[in-house]
């Protein structure tokens, strides 16, 4: 059998994660915190238990079939302690509405490529490929690095949207595996990195360096949160990259979004204790304007 | 309404029947259209620069276009006339005749001469005079008659090289072999009066016109009258020299003709067009305001599934002139604004000029449902090994109404059945029985549990279809049969190729081809039924036969594990091979099952057809609960679509999946995609290369709407501000607000991309 990963989603027909129309895999597993997280599911590497509280209509099936006590269904409440769960999946197949998930699933390279392989001529009629996204995709390095490879040997154009944050060896090894690279770049001291998620930069910054002196396709991708980094301190910190390194493909800066918070209390996480704002409609184009002043020309909304 | 209740013509219609009832069925048709005509004519509003209104009677004859729930044919609107009746303001003198007539037409009605007509097997399984308004036309069955002879596509080519002097010459020719051989003249006799009528349809206007303009008070219309006027009078007596005759003729052979269907206009005005617009006899303007009087009278006649207007595409002479032309009706189109008709077809093929498929692609992203596309490269050698004729002849080939296929001016095709597909399922898991009406409908072939593998439950349903499909096959045959001993259709004989020569009627033996076509609904949820039986009882053996027929009995109450259990199966649409590989098996067996009736009957070709329109969600209700977890009179998938939300990998693995039922064996498939508007602004070039992908890998067709679910939301809500949110229903484009409620609702729950 082939390498073995754990998959929390495959996206056919993706629009949004390089050129072309792609197919994107999204791996489990984050070693980063990011206060922003919009895909709270992906942080843990196993799978887990996803509750849909909407759909629940409290019929108690769940907590019959747990072996491990995990549901108490009440008449106006379903309370989960997540904690005791090994995602056995016992009460996901005995909830007739839906309610009950496993979010992500053992899957191996072979499988993933069959799924793959099926949409070549979408990649080949719209320069499409495959992409890696997480997660942070190179946790699971092993497996992505199989992946990638198998792809290029099918000559399937090949995207990894990485936060940086992997050990400069194992950054490198998939490095020829890779056609474009979808590089995030969230903060611009170390000071402010480490304490919007959790980690420092410096690794982060060493990874870039590599990849673009290497002459690798990137795209900057940041994440503007309003209140945190969308200031002229970040902004500068952005257009002194690009001034660094010109042969940059393009900047994107990714709005914030609040859809991550909403998913916490499904998988047991406490509701988020900040209070991140949503970016108005045209404020987005003052972070353009805010960039063209400095004279950062390649960025754009992504 | 005093209109409605003077029946001075369809008395006189009426009674020049029954007083040619022994005489040849020519002369009395012929007869009876110059009662018809111009009788029922309508009068040119203001702004019409075409002439070409009518005004049906409640008795009448019409191959296609006759009034709405009055078959074809010889009609008899009975409803109609006993409202009238009920009103009680028919004039005195016609109050007993009106009775009388209802009576008469009762029998000798084309729809009755068919019913009369049925064999001992048809019998038990047809159901026979139950017309009733929509939507409630469709009882709980299984197979169902459709009177009407749609898809009229006569010689337009022709009448426009030979205008009606020419036809008459030619005729008359005919006529004199005829009558020196021994042959039956009296056909061309009869068509000689069907070419005055015409010709005294154009001088009818001609003269409405001048009236007018002698009244009218506005110099420019005063000008725009009188040079109507000169039009048709010019048709009247000539062959038509310029565009707007052209024009103006073929748009009235249409309307006394009966047809619903105008065909390759490009081809038959293409080189007029171009001609006068070089030689400055007409401005592209002028040319436009022309067409968009056409589209006004097209969308004031016809109804929604019909109204095809067919342009680019393989086999048209002189190309470069026909795209010309082409664009002018992409044009009009998107001037005309939206608008539910003509159904605008765009066929094409790799290598053809790329603007028409532009305009056609910004057409769409601006919201407009038309045109619809058609990719020769599949359709071509589709229809050529379906219809078993050459490739030649196969570039001929039009789509008609809600999508069926038939052969320009050579062959004819009606759709004159519906097969439940879904339907014949229920009964196969019942011995045959319609646990809803508690009536026998189709073969005893057992219970679900006596079946041991689902091989053998599978083979059981094929029996049943095929007994549906029989039926259908000879009722098709003996609606030609029927409407041949009746009535020659004069105009589709004088424009349908062979018939001339061979100095017969269209459906007495005159055309080339004969053929016929089935329009199949709710094949898709069959299939996914299929698979949920296959993997749940007979493979993983999870539920018994007995329990699912329990569940399906009680519309799943009581029964929600096992529902769950089916509504997780694999289901088509995922380009997941347990699925697709159900559907295809099913989809090819119907259509060579069909296809195959061809050695049993007369019929040069009779093929399936996966169309849509609203009754994929009217034959549903008649459906109990099904084992791909659809409730009990719910709707069908339309076509061979994923049912609503069924397809959730993605639109790659949408179209990988709907390529692999075969185009080659039936006449025609219908393919919705509805493209978020986002998609379309945001990502033309990916949506671009999506359809490319789609139409390179086999993709016969494709139906595209652009609309967000937000709109159609709303629209539920607060329908008066959404009057001009347009959906396309497969076969046809309608105002989403006027829609029946359910129908609303299976278009929301259809995937946007
Ligand atoms: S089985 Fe599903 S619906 Fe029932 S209580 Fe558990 S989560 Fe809710
Ligand atoms: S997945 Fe297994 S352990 Fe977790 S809640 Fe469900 S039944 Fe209990």
């Amino acid at each position: 059998m082939s390498e073995q990963g754990i998959v929390t989603d495959i996206q056919r027909g993706s629009l949004r994660d390089g050129p072309g129309i792609r197919t994107t895999i999204f791996l489990k597993g984050c070693p980063l915190r990011c206060l922003w997280c919009h895909n709270p599911e992906a942080i843990s590497p196993r799978p887990q238990l996803f509750f849909t509280e909407d759909r629940c209509v409290r019929c108690g099936a769940c907590a019959w079939a747990c072996p491990k006590d995990v549901h108490q269904v009440r008449s106006g409440s379903h309370e989960i302690d997540f904690g005791k769960c090994d995602s056995c999946a016992l009460c996901v197949d005995e909830c007739n509405s839906n309610g009950l998930r496993i979010v992500g699933k053992a899957m191996d390279v072979d499988a993933i490529m069959a799924e793959v392989m099926a949409d070549m001529d979408f990649y080949l009629n719209s320069g499409g490929g495959v992409t890696l996204s997480g997660g942070e995709p190179l946790f699971q390095h092993s497996f992505s690095l199989e992946i990638l490879r198998r792809s290029q040997q099918a000559h399937i154009h090949t995207c990894v949207e990485t936060s940086g944050f992997v050990a400069p060896a194992k950054f490198e090894a998939v490095l020829p595996a890779v056609d474009l690279l979808l590089f995030d770049y969230k903060a611009t001291t170390d000071e402010d990195h480490r304490s919007f998620t959790g980690v420092s930069n410096q690794q982060i910054l060493v990874n870039l360096d590599a990849a673009y002196q290497l002459g690798k396709a990137i795209i900057l991708r940041c994440p503007i949160i309003p209140g945190l980094n969308d200031t002229t301190d970040h902004f500068r910190g952005i257009r002194a990259l690009d001034q660094k390194y010109p042969r940059l493909r393009g900047i994107e800066l990714m709005p914030y979004h609040d859809f991550g918070n909403s998913k916490r209390p499904s998988i047991g996480l406490a509701e988020t204790p900040l209070d991140l704002r949503v970016p108005g409609e045209t404020e987005p184009n003052r972070w353009l304007e805010a960039l063209a002043e400095l004279g950062c020309a390649k960025v754009r909304i992504g | 309404m005093t209109k409605i209740d003077d029946f001075s013509m369809e008395l006189k219609f009426t009674e020049t029947y029954r007083r040619n009832l022994s005489e040849h069925i020519a002369l009395r048709e012929a007869r009876c259209l110059q009662v018809q005509f111009p009788a029922t004519l309508g009068t040119i509003q203001e702004g019409d620069r075409l002439a070409g209104r009518t005004q049906w009677g409640w008795v009448g004859f019409s191959p296609h276009n006759a009034p709405p729930n009055c078959a074809y044919g010889y009609f008899c609107h009975e409803q109609k006339i006993i409202e009238a009746v009920e009103r009680g303001n028919i004039p005195l003198e016609q109050r007993d005749g009106v009775m009388e007539m209802l009576h008469f037409w009762k029998k000798e009605n084309s729809k009755a001469k068919v019913e009369a007509a049925f064999t001992p097997k048809m019998l038990p399984v047809l159901f026979r005079d139950e017309i009733v308004p929509l939507p409630y036309n469709f009882k709980p069955m299984i197979a169902q008659p459709i009177y009407r002879m749609a898809g009229v596509f006569v010689d337009y080519q022709k009448l426009v090289r030979l205008g009606l002097p020419g036809l008459r010459q030619e005729v008359t020719e005919y006529r004199d072999k005829a009558k020196a051989s021994g042959g039956d003249h009296l056909l061309f006799e009869g068509m000689l009066l069907a070419i005055q009528v015409l010709a005294d349809t154009c001088t009818h206007f001609q003269k409405q016109a001048e009236q007018q303009a002698r009244a009218c008070p506005d110099p420019q219309r005063v000008g725009q009258l009188n040079q109507l006027a000169e039009v048709l009078g010019w048709n009247a007596a000539r062959k038509p020299e310029t565009f707007y005759e052209a024009l103006q003729l073929s748009w009235l052979y249409t309307l006394v003709s009966g047809s619903l269907e105008l065909g390759r206009m490009d081809v038959y005005l293409g080189d007029l067009y171009v001609n006068d617009v070089e030689q400055g006899v007409i401005t592209e303007d002028e040319a436009l305001s022309l067409m968009r009087s056409l589209w006004k009278l097209i969308n004031q006649l016809f109804r929604d599934v019909d109204g095809r207007i067919i342009i680019g595409g393989r086999g048209r002479p002189n190309e470069a002139n026909a795209d010309q032309f082409a664009l002018l009706a992409l044009e009009t189109t998107r001037t005309y604004g939206k608008a539910i008709l003509p159904q605008l077809t765009l066929r094409f093929y790799e290598g053809m000029n790329p603007r028409l498929m532009e305009q056609a692609l910004a057409l769409i992203g601006e919201g407009h449902t038309f045109p619809l596309l058609y990719n020769d490269d599949v359709l071509v050698p589709g229809v050529a090994n379906a219809y078993e004729v050459s490739r030649e002849a196969a570039e001929q080939y039009m789509p008609l109404g809600c999508g069926e296929i038939v052969l320009d001016h050579v062959g004819f095709g009606t759709p004159s059945g519906s097969l439940n597909v879904l339907k014949a399922l229920d009964v196969t898991l019942r011995d045959g029985v319609d646990h809803i009406m508690g009536k026998r409908l189709g073969l005893p072939t057992g219970e679900l549990r006596d079946f041991h593998t689902f091989g053998d439950f599978f083979a059981a349903y094929k029996k049943q279809l095929a007994f549906f499909i029989e039926i259908l096959a000879d009722h098709e045959e003996l609606e030609y049969v029927e409407s041949g001993k009746q009535a020659p259709y004069l105009y589709l004989s004088l424009l349908y190729d062979d018939c001339l020569p061979r100095g017969k009627a269209i459906f007495s033996g005159g055309i080339r081809y004969l053929g016929g076509s089935l329009e199949s609904f709710g094949t898709v949820n069959a299939a996914d039924s299929l698979t949920a039986i296959k993997k749940l009882v007979f493979e993983d053996k999870l539920i018994s036969a007995d329990r699912l027929l329990q569940a399906l009995n009680a519309n799943f109450a009581g029964f929600e594990k096992e529902r769950h259990l089916m509504v997780n199966c694999p289901k088509y649409g995922n380009d997941d091979a347990y699925a697709d590989d159900i559907m295809v098996e099913l989809h090819d067996f119907i259509c060579n099952t069909v296809r195959d009736q061809r050695k049993r009957t007369n019929l040069d070709w009779y093929l399936n057809v996966l169309i849509n329109n609203k009754q994929n969600t009217i034959l549903g209700r008649w459906v109990g609960a099904t084992a791909d977890g659809r409730r009990a009179g719910g709707p069908m998938a339309n076509a061979n679509t994923p049912a609503g939300g069924n397809d959730k990998k993605g639109i790659t693995a949408l179209i990988n999946s709907i390529v692999k039922p075969s185009h080659a064996i039936h006449a025609g498939a219908v393919q919705n995609m509805r493209f978020g508007y986002d998609f379309f602004s945001k990502d033309k070039e990916k949506l671009e290369a999506t359809l490319a992908t789609y139409f390179k890998k086999g993709g016969a067709q494709a139906m595209i709407t652009v609309i967000n679910k937000g709109d159609l939301e709303k629209a539920l809500v607060e329908p008066e501000k959404y009057q001009d949110v347009f959906v396309r229903i497969g076969g046809f484009s309608a105002r989403y607000v006027d829609l029946p409620r359910d129908v609303q609702l299976e278009i929301l729950s259809r995937k946007t991309y």
